[in-house]
């Protein structure tokens, strides 16, 4: 039976590991329960502190490579290797047009769309099972009912996709789905933040899913129970 | 040998690439070096190299590590061409400061400049799990080190980070 401190080892090294003796653990160890929920928010400011704005420089100009470029002569060998060199420029620069939008965070992406629609909360009533079922068409996707009542469904506009996004009444509250099958994780990844408490759920040949809730008080064992009750709801159509 | 970015796709393919990726590559060159204008060097760099040897990349999914591993060996290639000054931590911090966003966070500020006080060995898997995702096997894979090594640092770079931040650190276990 694992103790406190090779608890507290464990999550100190990967406060995410799925580890079921972790799990187990914490279970039954209110104090470790704790713990982790302090280093979960400690990770997440963590993981927003790295992600450091990287916007070109303003006084780079319109561009930034090619200025670059010509600042390393001593790198250039030879003719071809100049003509390579201003094909992938050529390339540097319109992603460098395209480089000038901040980038975020997903989760952040996803709190910020949540911010923009707080009408998403407002009933608790049944979306029509053809209006559901219209939502997720393109994204080939079914909901069986063991989701939970959807109370809102509609296809947003994110991150340069159209994607659902849902509204799930669970036993421990409403929880908002949005269904990312453009994006992509490798493992679960939590989140805290301005009040959201979430993940980031990996769906296997289908992108992501993100699940949170407007409670920053909620655990994030609740959360990710219905995020695995909603992960498993979920069927994919050909 | 196959090449995912064959046929008259190939530069649009690699743009993507580099649209896509090149800000994560930024962000971890950036901790890594803990210098803004060598990190953008250092990617520049990688995406050169990156063009030229793009036939050895099989798999689009596996870019991302292939790129990683690329600003890795560039970076440490800075070490071989020249010598880096040694400087102190807080003229570096100071340097980095719009990067760090002083101004704008205190918090998150704070946090960077933790950051730039762990020592290197610790920074790094610490970015490479929370900000890139990888999981022990895959940091292990890429620093060649073993699993064990690889989770004795990242339990080392969060304690020593909850420390520098000012977190209470009485339940953090002992080594």
């Amino acid at each position: 039976m694992m103790d406190h401190a090779q608890y507290r080892s464990a999550v100190l090294s990967d406060p995410n590991d799925p580890n079921p003796e972790l799990r187990a653990h914490r279970e039954v160890c209110a104090e470790c329960a704790a713990y982790t929920e302090k280093l979960l928010g400690f990770d997440a400011r963590l993981s927003r502190a790295l992600r450091i704005d990287v916007d070109p420089p303003k006084t780079a100009g319109a561009q930034p490579a090619v200025i670059s470029f010509a600042g390393r002569p001593r790198r250039i060998k030879g003719a071809r290797w100049l003509a390579l060199a201003a094909s992938v420029v050529l390339g540097f620069v319109v992603v460098g047009m395209v480089w000038v939008v901040p980038s975020r965070s997903l989760a952040a992406a996803v709190v910020a769309h949540m911010a923009g629609e707080p009408d998403a909360w407002e009933t608790a009533d049944a979306v029509p099972k053809p209006d559901l079922d219209a939502v997720l068409e393109d994204s080939k996707l079914k909901l069986m009912p063991k989701a939970g009542t959807v109370s809102y469904a509609s296809n947003c506009r994110f991150r340069g996709h159209v994607v659902p996004h849902l509204v799930v009444q669970s036993d421990s509250g409403p929880v908002t789905v949005m269904v990312l099958v453009h994006e992509s994780t490798a493992k679960w990844k939590q989140f805290d933040e301005e009040g959201y408490r979430g993940v980031i759920v990996p769906v296997k040949g289908h992108g992501a899913l993100a699940v949170l809730m407007k409670d920053p008080h909620a655990d994030a064992a609740t959360v990710t129970r219905i995020a695995a009750n909603v992960r498993e709801s979920m069927v994919w159509t050909p | 040998m196959n090449d995912v970015f064959g046929g008259n796709a190939k530069r649009a393919r690699f743009q993507a690439l580099c649209q896509s990726l090149r800000p994560d590559l930024l962000r971890f060159a950036f901790w890594l070096s803990r210098d803004r204008a060598l990190a953008e060097d250092v990617v520049q760099e990688t995406m050169l190299r990156a063009w030229k040897a793009q036939d050895s990349l099989l798999n689009e999914s596996a870019a991302k590590p292939w790129l990683l591993t690329i600003v890795r060996r560039e970076y440490a290639r800075t070490f071989e061409r020249k010598r880096l000054p040694t400087v102190d931590v807080d003229e570096l911090i100071a340097k980095e400061e719009p990067s760090l966003g002083v101004a704008a966070d205190q918090e998150l500020a704070e946090m960077r400049a933790a950051l730039f006080k762990l020592p290197d060995e610790y920074r790094e898997p610490l970015v490479m799990q929370v900000m890139m995702g990888y999981s022990t096997a895959e940091i292990a894979a890429e620093l060649g080190l073993t699993g064990a090594a690889v989770l004795t640092r990242l339990f080392r770079a969060r304690k020593r980070l909850r420390a520098l931040c000012g977190e209470d650190i009485t339940q953090d276990p002992d080594e």
